[in-house]
């Protein structure tokens, strides 16, 4: 007896996936049965997917009916979980306090019943928690708990070893980027968000060992300011300077310091002329989205890619979540979550080593997709599909991934993950996926110069101001730079990358 | 609030976690520019002094130092379970070394292929997913099985072979004068093409043709047989020999015997025990031993016989002492893979297998089938060495000095080969590229490429 499209039945058959654009309608569940039935069959829930469960229908030993009687009544305590879950969201988006809180008392009661330990439970507890956020906490204090000692670059650490989404962002994303740099001298990374510089030291060694030499490369790094007596910026640009100079690559690094990428000016970045320009962007566009239903708030996408588009990146690399957690109505966007974030936490399950840093850096996001609303809200995921028309509608163009970056994607996943995880490629795009549903995709894109040539850009530079950052590449006398000098590359004559397409500045 | 990074004061330190160096621990220390043991084309014999601010690209000076390091690396990090790293040093190796590129490419992927395979099976990398099998193509797939004609003139292509069957081909002739029977035991990687040259020689005999017998180990049905492969049975493989032998007026029979390294050709030494009952002296017996003996385990191989505490390659020696052969020739490859530990056998492997690619491009042009089924063949070897263990790993390569140590033990003397089978062999030699040569070490002969110790011919008579 199926029990219906349940949220948890991840399809083993890639060909069943939900496809790319995210777009899911939850179907009514049935109500959970009255006790376990002998009849009811089993089907993959998350915790069992590697495990083979006999028939019921078939005789076994009396131990492993004991066993699959207690996975049954999990699955069916799972299943009531959820319903309660959406059930409660539903309550929230019509606006019905009392009942919403009655369901999620009744969820606690449920999660009470469920291993919190692996599968349905582990996920649906961080829901729960959330929701109970929702409804019970003040808007301010809504944020997900932080564990003691920990901050948001210590969680993305773990993430980053727990599981390959962030690896596949990175290697994907250099792969795009070498190729666009082959035949380049001089090559300028611009990093939406450098984080500790993860994914540098590969791009910079295999810079450093392609035929005809490594090219100069300079590296901008865009990342929040930092606290008082801290430099986070400056210490990963000596990190990474540190082991160009091993390497023998000349490297030059400039931090910019920016709560959002909508207070970064093209001006700030100082693209050389000449230089091949790479973006990369993992995981930072979705943040500058807005709800879609307000008319009102003009949100800061637009500006950004225009700036993009005006440095006219050989490559411009985009790495996002590939679901659709920007819609308006909050069941949908509940129940969307729901779908993609346990198969996140499947797959962390599934390889092996609990991480609960890995854990509490995914619930943040749901917390801030569960509990936060309006200018507040920052996980604003959007599939692929959209994607492509945003990038386009600000005139980049795709480039399609090519086939190197596929065989080493599926290669280098296949060595990490073991079985579960698939890469695939469309358009010109890769996803990583867990079982058949895409979890991250991986873009590519360019913008040529205008035809008719640059502007100079009347915010020019006053880079007196700018050079006393360091690491830039202003002289021969920054510690940043790797062992020879920079070779004179450093007229960074201001109007260099800021051309033409309009009005940057607003 | 804008702010920029200012001039660096000190390096802060690592973060709390990141005691790996979070992949900033991919460093690679280039450091001095090593020598390279090759002046293969391209590479400057001596270093040069390091560039300040000029611009020469550093890029293929010591790249293949650089590649190798890489791969220590990479070794290094499977064997620590270190995911990340690998996949970091993965990626990079994948791109500076694709398999269509120059030599030390084409050779770094092959290792690179190997250690993904190794990968793959160990700790952190687990399990063989398709995606992995259809990304990285294990070299042996690509292993080519041959017809014998195809197999005759691939094996002339180079003296890699050619070396040691002329040297022992004149050693064997040497040592059977006078007998009228002669019984030769071929244990051979090449499935007997060096015979017909062979039946050739004792035809031209002064004192006219001796009675053949041919006795060939057939390792073909092992887990683990290395290449080449013949895309013929040994059945047919002896008709044709013996119907070549009547035609050259050698009368010959010819005898297969299963058999496997993994216990020391127990079946093959007991069939010839039982043979050499019933000798009365006119029978030469000897040893032709091709590039198969490295694959009988040795100490290293943790495989030890329980009657007594040697290896099995010491107990082949001595079986073979005690049949009182008239003569043993030995040609292997002058290398050493039995370090235990995988680093090392990358190293003495990187270090040695240079020279089939930095080789084949003399030979064999690129993209021809030939240069394909050569390369997979060394890709063969390398896995072998690099991803395998126990029993399955067979490339248990020894030197010349070694394997005359364990010959001696054995109570064997050194036979050393004459003026005119050197001079055989150089002449051979000439038809091949300038930069194959020979010289003697001792009373053995060895083919060199470019002056680094190739392939040695050692022969071999009881002491």
């Amino acid at each position: 007896m199926a029990m219906g499209t349940f949220p948890f039945q991840w399809p083993m058959d890639p060909a069943a996936s939900t496809g790319l654009d995210g777009s899911f309608l939850p179907s009514l569940l049935p109500p959970p049965p009255a006790g376990s039935d002998d009849s009811v069959a089993y089907y993959g829930a998350p915790q069992m997917h590697a495990a083979s469960l006999p028939e019921l229908a078939a005789p076994f030993p009396p131990a492993a009916t004991d066993l699959a009687m207690r996975r049954a009544e999990e699955e069916v305590a799972g299943i009531r979980l959820v319903h309660l879950l959406m059930s409660s969201a539903g309550a929230i988006e019509a606006g019905d306090h009392a009942l919403a809180s009655a369901q999620l008392a009744d969820a606690n009661a449920s999660l009470a019943a469920l291993s919190t330990a692996s599968g349905i439970g582990r996920v649906a507890v961080h829901f729960t928690d959330a929701l109970s956020r929702r409804l019970f906490m003040s808007p301010t204090t809504t944020s997900a708990p932080q564990p003691p000692g920990t901050d948001a670059a210590f969680l993305y650490h773990h993430f980053y070893e727990a599981c390959p989404y962030l690896k596949f962002a990175h290697f994907t994303a250099n792969q795009a980027i070498l190729e666009a740099f082959h035949g380049c001298d001089a090559v300028h990374v611009v990093d939406f968000s450098i984080m500790q510089g993860l994914q540098w030291p590969a791009l910079i060694q295999a810079l450093a060992l392609r035929p005809g030499g490594p090219p100069f490369l300079r590296i901008t790094g865009i990342g929040p300011p930092s606290p008082p007596g801290r430099d986070d910026l400056r210490d990963v640009g000596l990190r990474l300077a540190d082991l160009a100079r091993s390497v023998r690559v000349r490297f030059s690094f400039r931090g910019v310091a920016a709560n959002t990428l909508d207070e970064v000016q093209p001006w700030m970045l100082q693209v050389a002329p000449g230089e091949a320009v790479a973006v990369n962007s993992v995981l930072q566009l979705h943040r500058l989205l807005a709800d879609p239903d307000d008319h009102h708030y003009h949100a800061p996408i637009d500006a950004v890619l225009d700036c993009v588009a005006s440095l006219h990146p050989k490559i411009f690399a985009v790495v996002e979540q590939e679901a659709d957690h920007n819609k308006p109505g909050f069941l949908d966007r509940f129940t969307e979550a729901l779908f993609y974030y346990s198969a996140v936490f499947d797959s962390l399950d599934a390889s092996g080593t609990g991480s609960p840093m890995a854990e509490a850096y995914l619930q943040r996001e749901i917390c801030d997709i569960v509990c936060n609303d309006g200018a507040a809200r920052a996980e604003r995921h959007e599939p692929l599909s959209r994607w492509r028309d945003r990038l386009a509608r600000a005139g980049l163009s795709a480039v399609p991934l090519g086939p190197s970056a596929l065989r080493q994607a599926r290669m280098l996943v296949g060595l990490s993950s073991g079985e579960g995880h698939s890469v695939e490629e469309a358009d010109g795009c890769l996803t990583l996926g867990w079982h058949g549903r895409p979890l991250f995709s991986a873009s590519a894109w360019q913008a040529f110069p205008a035809v008719d040539g640059a502007e100079e850009h009347p915010h020019n530079s006053n880079t007196s101001n700018v050079s006393g950052s360091s690491g830039g590449g202003d002289g021969g006398d920054s510690n940043n730079s790797a062992g020879s000098s920079n070779g004179g590359k450093t007229s960074h004559t201001h109007s260099s990358g800021v051309v033409g397409a309009g009005n940057m500045f607003w | 609030m804008m702010q920029f990074t200012h001039a660096a004061v000190t390096a802060p330190p690592l973060h709390p976690n990141g005691a790996h160096g979070l992949g900033l621990g991919l460093f690679l220390d280039v450091g001095a520019p090593r020598a390279r043991p090759w002046p293969a084309g391209g590479f400057a014999s001596t270093p040069p002094p390091l560039p300040t601010s000029s611009k020469i690209s550093l890029g293929n000076l010591n790249s293949a130092g650089c590649m190798e390091q890489l791969l220590v690396h990479c070794a290094n990090a499977i064997e620590a379970n270190d995911a990340t790293l690998t996949q970091q040093i993965l990626w990079v190796l994948n791109n500076i070394a694709p398999a269509d590129g120059d030599s030390n490419q084409r050779l770094t992927a092959a290792f690179l292929c190997a250690l993904v395979t190794r990968a793959s099976r160990t700790g952190a990398c687990k399990a063989v997913t398709a995606a992995v099998a259809a990304a990285v193509e294990s070299a042996a797939l690509h292993v080519h099985r041959f017809t014998a004609v195809d197999l005759a003139s691939f094996v002339d292509l180079t003296p890699w072979h050619r070396f040691g069957y002329m040297a022992a081909n004149a050693a064997i002739l040497d040592a059977v004068e006078g007998f009228p029977v002669v019984h030769v035991v071929d244990l051979s990687t090449t499935h007997c093409m060096q015979i017909p040259t062979l039946i050739d020689m004792l035809a031209s005999r002064a004192e006219g043709p001796p009675i053949l017998r041919l006795t060939v180990a057939d390792v073909a049905s092992c887990s683990s047989a290395p290449p080449p492969v013949l895309d013929m049975s040994y059945e047919e493989l002896g008709a044709k020999l013996v119907n070549f032998a009547r035609s050259r007026n050698v009368s010959m029979d010819f005898r297969v015997v299963p058999t496997s390294p993994a216990d020391a050709f127990s079946s093959l030494v007991d069939q010839l025990r039982v043979q050499q009952l019933v000798l009365d002296g006119t029978e030469a017996l000897v040893f032709n031993c091709h590039m198969l003996m490295h694959t009988v385990p040795d100490e290293t191989a943790g495989s030890v016989s329980l009657a007594q505490s040697v290896s099995l390659r010491t107990m082949l020696l001595k079986s073979l002492r005690a049949l009182e052969p008239a003569l043993v020739v030995v040609a292997e490859e002058d290398a050493d893979f039995t370090a235990g530990d995988v680093v090392g056998r990358l190293r003495a492997a990187f270090n040695f297998m240079w020279i089939p690619y930095d080789a084949v491009d003399t030979f064999l042009p690129k993209g021809s089938e030939q240069r394909r089924w050569y390369e997979a063949e060394v890709g063969w070897k390398v896995e072998n060495v690099l991803a395998q263990e126990g029993v399955d790993r067979v490339e248990r390569q020894e030197d010349r000095t070694r394997w005359g140590q364990r010959m001696r033990g054995a109570g064997f003397r050194p036979v050393a080969f004459g003026e005119e089978a050197a001079g055989e062999v150089r002449t051979m030699l000439n038809e091949h590229a300038a930069g194959w040569g020979m010289k003697r070490e001792d009373d053995d002969l060895m083919l060199t490429w470019k002056g680094h110790n190739v392939v040695f011919a050692s022969a071999w008579a009881p002491s």
